[in-house]
């Protein structure tokens, strides 16, 4: 097959508007299935990393969003004695918009040095001291840095907060790099109100014996008759209740994507077809000369292969700098879902744009390969 | 034994309910060297034993021995190998592929077999030489003139020195003057490379060239002004 490759890639250049609006509706639609890609992959990374099992959230009953959840601070001292449970940290949360937004901005509210333990950052600008001595000081996230056009020393304001940027991090936890850490006391005193001693939630890590939704149990029932009573559940539930809307949004647009696979499968299959009926002569042309049918038939696939292959690289291409250059992400009621690229989404692509390529092809080329040489020489 | 033989030969297919038989019981001999032209007018059936002969179409009966392989019995993926190594052919519009350059359209028959890419270039240049159109090795179809095409098409046609080249009314579509270098060109094949030509013409002049001069007539075969019975004709 390889001494024909000139003449497969001058057939496709034969007909170049045809093959370059093939390639790049087939570079669209790859784009948009890697773009659904990610978006359901942030949901997924949200439900079921290792972290959203082994952690549990405090949140004041009945409450949704972050503003109107007040959980006493204390409440924190009570849960660290309960069997079980390693660490608790008392959190601030406060976000921009309470509704499904592509830029929300979502501030958490930690002490310097629970932060510094429970999250894997690692800063790509600034300094953690820096950060630790100053009232006002955040850490930001890269990709609300990226959106923002941050840099360390900028100040900038979201609402009634103002805070001034002291690093800028990347999270081992891709939603995280949506996120803006500040001091607990800070945002609890911030926007000329004082909630000192109130918290948003309360993140409870566990020892990795201990069952979460018993401890999350204990935790409700403590607290049930006390001045706040509290709604458990482990951090993959919480932020799958939180966001359970945009999940229900996001299950139906999985469904585009598929589409998008239809839609490949259709242009390359119609250029493909088309490219065909234009060269029945052609092909009988190589059949003459001793060209196996076989080989016709693999000449076509080569050239539904090729087309679509191209295009699904341009599309899985285009789509990992989009996604990675643009650090898109959507939020609701504080959690983020954030759009990553990955290379198995990107393998997962080029898997499909190969197997459309090869599918797309076989009508046609069993057409190609089947057709009568001297009925084929007469055409036109 | 004769490099072609064809015993018996019949070919039919359907029209709607009719049953078109253009050859019937056909028999013909062509030794090895020879030029033959084979006459007759339209839809007297000389293309279709030309197509036999070159094993693009498929006899309804008879067999089709070409040194030695009854081609009647192969497989199409076989016939196709078979075809590659044996058969020239020269189409009458000459059928070049137009994304390819001359040279690519007469190195095509060779990497259908096996040969190394230095050997490729070499038989094609000589080809090329054969045909004086070493100057447009690199210049696509488009850009030459018809009858420098179908010395192209000549070119393709003999570059893997097949076993018979067949040529399909070579000089239909050209004008007086190009005619005449085209069967000039085939003359030579004939009588400086030796290779055994089958060529169908309506044109009396261009089948005068050949040595044999067989003519189709309603189902019979002529050869030399005599009529034979499609059966029993021999020729030696």
């Amino acid at each position: 097959m390889f001494p024909f490759a000139p003449y497969v890639i001058k057939s496709l250049w034969r007909h170049r508007a045809r093959t370059i609006l093939t390639v790049s509706g087939t570079a669209v639609a790859l784009l948009v299935f890697c773009f659904i890609g990610s978006v359901q992959k942030g949901l997924l990374a949200l439900t079921e990393d290792q972290q959203a099992d082994r952690t549990l959230i405090v949140f004041q009953e009945n409450r949704f969003c972050p503003q109107s959840s007040k959980l006493p601070q204390d409440y924190a001292t009570t849960i660290s004695k309960l069997s079980g449970v390693t660490e608790v940290v008392p959190m601030k949360v406060f976000t921009n918009n309470c509704r499904a937004s592509l830029d929300s901005i979502v501030f958490q509210g930690i002490s310097a040095e629970q932060l510094r333990v429970c999250r894997d950052l690692t800063l790509l600008s600034g300094d953690w001291s820096a950060f630790e001595k100053q009232d006002d000081a955040a850490l930001i996230g890269q990709a609300v840095a990226g959106r923002r056009k941050l840099v360390t020393g900028d100040k900038f304001t979201i609402g009634d907060v103002s805070v001034v940027v002291q690093g800028i991090f990347e999270s081992a936890v891709a939603a995280e790099d949506n996120l803006v850490f500040t001091h607990l006391d800070f945002l609890q005193r911030t926007r000329g109100v004082n909630e000192y001693g109130t918290v948003t939630q309360l993140e409870v890590h566990l020892a990795d014996n201990a069952d979460p939704e018993a401890v999350g149990a204990k935790i409700d029932a403590e607290f049930h008759s006390g001045p706040v009573a509290t709604t458990t559940r482990t951090k993959g539930m919480f932020q799958a209740d939180t966001v359970a809307d945009l999940a229900e949004l996001i299950g139906f647009v999985h469904w585009l994507g598929y589409a998008c696979v239809g839609l490949v499968l259709s242009l390359v299959a119609t250029t493909t077809v088309m490219a065909v009926q234009d060269r029945i002569k052609e092909h009988a042309v190589l059949q003459t000369l001793g060209v196996r049918p076989l080989g016709v038939f693999r000449l076509v696939i080569a050239e539904s292969l090729l087309l679509s292959v191209i295009g699904g690289m341009i599309g899985v291409v285009g789509s990992m700098l989009f996604l990675s250059s643009t650090g898109l992400s959507v939020a609701a009621e504080g959690v983020t879902i954030a759009f990553r690229p990955s290379w198995d989404l990107a393998v997962q692509g080029i898997l499909i744009a190969v197997v459309v390529g090869l599918v797309a092809g076989i009508a046609p080329g069993w057409q190609a390969a089947q057709s009568q040489i001297v009925n084929a020489l007469k055409q036109g | 034994m004769s490099l072609v033989e064809v015993n018996n030969v019949t070919k039919e297919y359907a029209n709607g309910e009719e049953t078109i038989r253009p050859l019937d019981g056909v028999s013909l001999t062509i030794e090895r060297g020879d030029f033959v032209s084979l006459m007759g007018a339209s839809g007297s059936g000389k293309s279709t034993l030309l197509n036999l002969i070159a094993g693009i179409d498929l006899a309804t009966s008879g067999e089709i021995i070409i040194a030695d392989t009854d081609i009647t019995r192969l497989s199409r993926g076989k016939l196709a190998d078979w075809r590659a190594a044996n058969i020239g052919y020269i189409f009458q519009t000459h059928n070049l592929i137009p994304v390819l350059t001359a040279y690519e359209n007469v190195e095509l028959p060779l990497v259908l077999l096996p040969m190394t890419a230095a050997e490729r270039r070499k038989r094609v240049q000589i080809a090329l030489e054969a045909v004086d159109l070493t100057s447009r090795a690199s210049h696509y179809p488009r850009q030459m003139s018809g009858g420098q095409e179908q010395r192209v098409g000549i070119a393709r046609a003999i570059v893997a020195n097949p076993t018979i080249v067949v040529a399909d009314e070579p000089t239909g579509s050209l004008d007086d003057e190009t005619t005449e270098q085209i069967l000039e060109l085939l003359s030579r094949v004939n009588q400086e490379l030796g290779m055994t030509l089958l060529m169908v013409t309506h044109d009396a002049d261009a089948g005068a060239r050949a040595r044999r001069r067989i003519r189709l007539e309603r189902g019979r075969l002529i050869e030399n002004g005599q009529e034979t019975s499609t059966r029993t004709l021999r020729t030696a």
